[in-house]
């Protein structure tokens, strides 16, 4: 979609906008994963957050690349990118933006904050107090900033990645409820494995240059109205009822479920079905599958969850409380 | 003992005014009670911690241990000291060695924990007394003073350890400021590992001096609470108010004596007989008149038949006081039934309401065993926390289940020939053919191939399950069938009648040579 042949101005073929859709795709997949080694489900997530049009959270112990695929992400992608590294005395104007009074023209002007971009990259969000990490809560769900009494809307597709470190560590602030749920997926970067590690450390110390992008030379693939133009295609693909019917299953299954205090909300329901829409194109597939909802399930319920008290307490996991819901609800059959 | 001896004044007190008398008492005969204590106990300790140089504790706990034995020493030094007769430290050293043999496993055994140790330790080591006398003896002068000699007991396990501590903190005090840097706190935890067994056996030496400070006072303050309700008891302040008295009346009485005799003599009445009243007799020596004396012993009535007659008077009213009390038991033994005899109740009465006490009583234990369970079953997941878990390695045993994905998948609910029905089912109902194909083959795949499929799998779990367990051609036509089956199922397409009737073909060579073979 980024040659002049667009599908905008010939007859639309669907399936075949669907292979181009997922072609696209593809290749977006195959240059990440060249920037960020051994990291192929991550990928795969963001790609489909970046489809479904959705927000997504990142979380891992420091220097496994979590900002370096975000910006592997940019650098693929001919839009504007903003970074926003938080720190504990950034200002919620910081973000936004804010009015200035210019000297010359006597005049208040309004400065535009990072915020105005497609891909906003959040460093270590939960660095900033609850104040600052708030300022983000109007345009993940509005696609809007309201300065000086107007509403401004950011630039289509707008995708926030935020990268945290553990809540555990020193200094950091964890991020409340109402933000945590306008994410749709919180992903947990892990080490890579042994062959990937090797694979790693052998490229970047042939070069002389300590940054994984400037050794894998990365070229812009698609721009902003492809990006629409898939978003528009995963959201047509036909969704069956017994589908539709698993996702919501599955999400109620944790407010029923034992051993969490807290279920997800009917975000989660939504984004799973966007998820697997999303997942569904990445896949090259037709028609959203159960499997498409499963594969969802987790990073779309994990921060939407919370485990009860006594569950904390004896060290498991939410992960694996999921995973165990995840099994006693039944998959969908004729 | 003589009353009139006495060094304190003898009139009745509040508990705790008895107890301040106590400390008055102490701290009169302070130099006494420390020198005869510090000489007890002091070179006990020394010889404790030499032989058992290895273990403080223990050495603390002995020293602890052996504190009523040393109580008896400062006792007897208040209680000759009370009537004047303070003996030295030799003295009462000696003395001791006579008094700490009497009733010594009592002492150190079931009477160590009481909490009113000194206020009964002078009902032991003055009036002499055990057994039974002894405990009614000791009935009645707990009546009213117990409270205060527990309450006694428990602030001087408080003093005791303020004391104690307050030398540790004064030792602390005397480490130079450097070295308190330096000091391993947690390696002061573990003494025997660091050879600093020193360490412990001075707190031991602390207390021991904690022990020198108290332990007289508190003896003398059990001691005042005993002469108190004694007095309170005996009414000694009114013997001591007669005594003086007798003391000063007694030779206005021979005066008054003489003076008729005199009288009667010369009939001349002598005009001021009260101003000749001035003279007082001594008292006569009431040492010589003992009942002992061989002079009375010699008596038609003997001192040892007034005793007897004494004892017996005693056993009568108003010295012994017998009361009848009526109470209701049961009959467990013919004595007290006979005792009980006076109840006179039908004998069916009798046997309801111990048949109904029985019953009442089995059912209050069943109640409570209930309960206790119910209380374990309630709170199982609470309690469950402190079991320690060990993962029981289960025998996998899977158990085929026979109804999967909300359907019957027993080979016997599948029609015996299943591509017959799928193609006489195609025409009309395509998603229901296709369904019974899928369902067949998970049929087999749990039957034949013992695949743990459970309900919550997708059928791209089922493919990566099959993955390893089934052979490849299976494998290649669980792929196809899985393919066609989603798409008919989720994204509406039908697949073309050749597929079907090739899936079909396919299902029976596949399975039909499996059947054969």
């Amino acid at each position: 979609m980024t040659d002049s042949t667009s599908p905008v101005s010939t007859p639309p073929d669907p399936a075949a906008q669907r292979q181009r859709a997922s072609q696209l795709a593809q290749a977006l997949r195959q240059a990440l994963s060249k920037a960020l080694i051994g990291q192929s489900s991550i990928i795969d997530d963001v790609l489909t957050a970046l489809i479904a049009g959705g927000h997504v959270l990142i979380e891992g112990a420091p220097g496994l690349g979590k900002t370096l695929l975000v910006r592997a992400l940019a650098r693929c992608f001919d839009g504007s990118f903003a970074r926003i590294q938080f720190t504990p005395d950034l200002m919620p104007s910081d973000i936004t933006g804010h009015a200035v009074y210019d000297l010359t023209t006597e005049q208040f002007k309004l400065r535009k904050g990072p915020a105005f971009t497609h891909l906003l990259l959040a460093d270590e969000i939960n660095r900033a107090p609850a104040k600052t990490q708030a300022a983000l809560l109007e345009v993940m769900q509005e696609r809007q900033i309201t300065l000086e009494g107007r509403a401004l809307p950011v630039p289509q597709p707008f995708m926030v990645l935020a990268t945290q470190n553990p809540i555990e560590q020193e200094g950091t602030y964890p991020l409340p409820e109402a933000e945590l749920d306008r994410f749709m997926f919180k992903l947990y970067i892990d080490y890579p494995s042994e062959e990937d590690e090797r694979l790693l450390v052998r490229q970047v110390t042939r070069s002389t240059r300590s940054d994984m992008l400037d050794i894998i030379p990365l070229r812009p693939l698609l721009q902003a109205k492809d990006i629409l133009a898939m978003q528009k295609i995963a959201a047509e693909l036909t969704v069956d009822e017994q589908v539709l019917d698993y996702a919501v299953r599955l999400t109620r299954a944790t407010r029923q479920g034992a051993g969490l205090a807290l279920g997800a909300g009917p975000r989660a329901s939504i984004a799973l079905i966007r998820g697997a829409r999303a997942r569904a194109l990445l896949r090259g597939g037709d028609f959203v599958l159960p499997d498409d909802i499963k594969q969802c399930a987790l990073p779309v319920l994990r921060h939407r969850v919370r485990l009860s008290p006594e569950l904390e307490i004896d060290g498991l996991s939410v992960d694996r409380l999921l995973r165990q819901l995840l099994d006693q609800v039944p998959a969908p059959r004729l | 003992m003589r009353l009139t001896d006495s060094q304190a004044v003898i009139r009745p007190r509040s508990p705790w005014e008895a107890l301040d008398l106590g400390v008055h008492l102490a701290r009169t005969h302070a130099g006494i009670l420390f020198k005869s204590w510090a000489l007890l106990t002091l070179p006990l300790l020394a010889l404790l911690t030499l032989l058992l140089w290895d273990y403080p504790s223990l050495v603390f706990l002995l020293f602890w241990w052996l504190k009523p034995l040393f109580d008896r020493l400062p006792l007897h030094v208040l209680a000759q000291g009370l009537f004047g007769d303070t003996p030295s430290v030799r003295q009462a050293l000696q003395a001791y060695l006579r008094l700490a043999k009497g009733q010594l496993i009592a002492s150190l055994t079931w009477r160590r924990f009481s909490l009113q140790r000194s206020f009964l330790l002078p009902v032991q080591q003055l009036e002499g007394l055990s057994g039974t006398p002894r405990l009614t003896r000791v009935r009645l002068l707990t009546q009213h003073s117990s409270r205060t000699a527990r309450a006694l007991t428990l602030i001087g396990v408080h003093i005791e350890l303020a004391l104690y501590l307050g030398g540790l903190g004064l030792v602390y005090l005397f480490i130079p400021a450097q070295m308190v840097e330096q000091l391993d706190w947690f390696k002061l935890l573990d003494v025997e590992a660091h050879g600093l067994l020193w360490i412990e056996h001075l707190t031991n030496l602390i207390y021991a001096l904690v022990l020198l400070i108290w332990e007289p006072v508190y003896v003398a303050c059990g001691f005042t609470l005993y002469l108190n309700r004694r007095t309170i008891l005996e009414g000694w302040d009114i013997e001591l108010a007669f005594r003086r008295l007798r003391q000063r009346l007694l030779g206005t009485a021979y005066a008054l004596v003489l003076a008729s005799c005199a009288g009667l003599l010369s009939i001349q009445p002598v005009p001021a007989l009260a101003d000749e009243e001035t003279a007082v007799c001594p008292l006569p020596p009431s040492e010589s008149s003992g009942p002992d004396t061989p002079r009375l012993l010699n008596q038609p009535l003997t001192s040892e038949a007034a005793r007897q007659q004494i004892k017996a008077e005693l056993e009568k009213p108003p010295f012994r006081n017998e009361e009848k009390h009526l109470e209701w038991h049961f009959g467990h033994n013919s004595s007290q039934t006979s005792s009980s005899q006076d109840l006179t109740l039908p004998g069916g009465l009798l046997w309801f309401i111990r048949h109904t006490a029985q019953l009442l009583e089995v059912m209050l234990w069943t109640l409570l065993g209930l309960g206790l369970l119910w209380i374990l079953w309630h709170y199982r997941a609470g309690l469950s926390h402190f079991i320690p878990r060990t993962r029981k390695a289960r025998p996998v045993v899977h158990v085929m289940p026979e109804h999967l994905f909300g359907l019957d998948v027993t080979p016997e609910s599948l029609p015996a020939d299943l591509p017959a029905e799928v193609e006489r089912l195609w025409p009309t109902h395509p998603r229901e053919a296709l369904g019974l194909l899928y369902r067949g083959l998970l049929s087999r795949l749990l039957h034949d191939f013992q695949l743990p499929l459970r309900e919550a799998h997708t059928e791209g779990e089922i493919l990566s399950l099959g993955e390893q367990r089934i052979p490849a051609e299976t494998q290649r036509y669980l792929h196809e069938v899985t393919r066609h089956w989603q798409g008919i199922a989720y994204g509406h397409r039908l697949p073309s009648t050749e597929a079907m009737k090739a899936l079909c073909a396919s299902w029976r060579a596949l399975f039909a040579t499996k059947a054969r073979a």
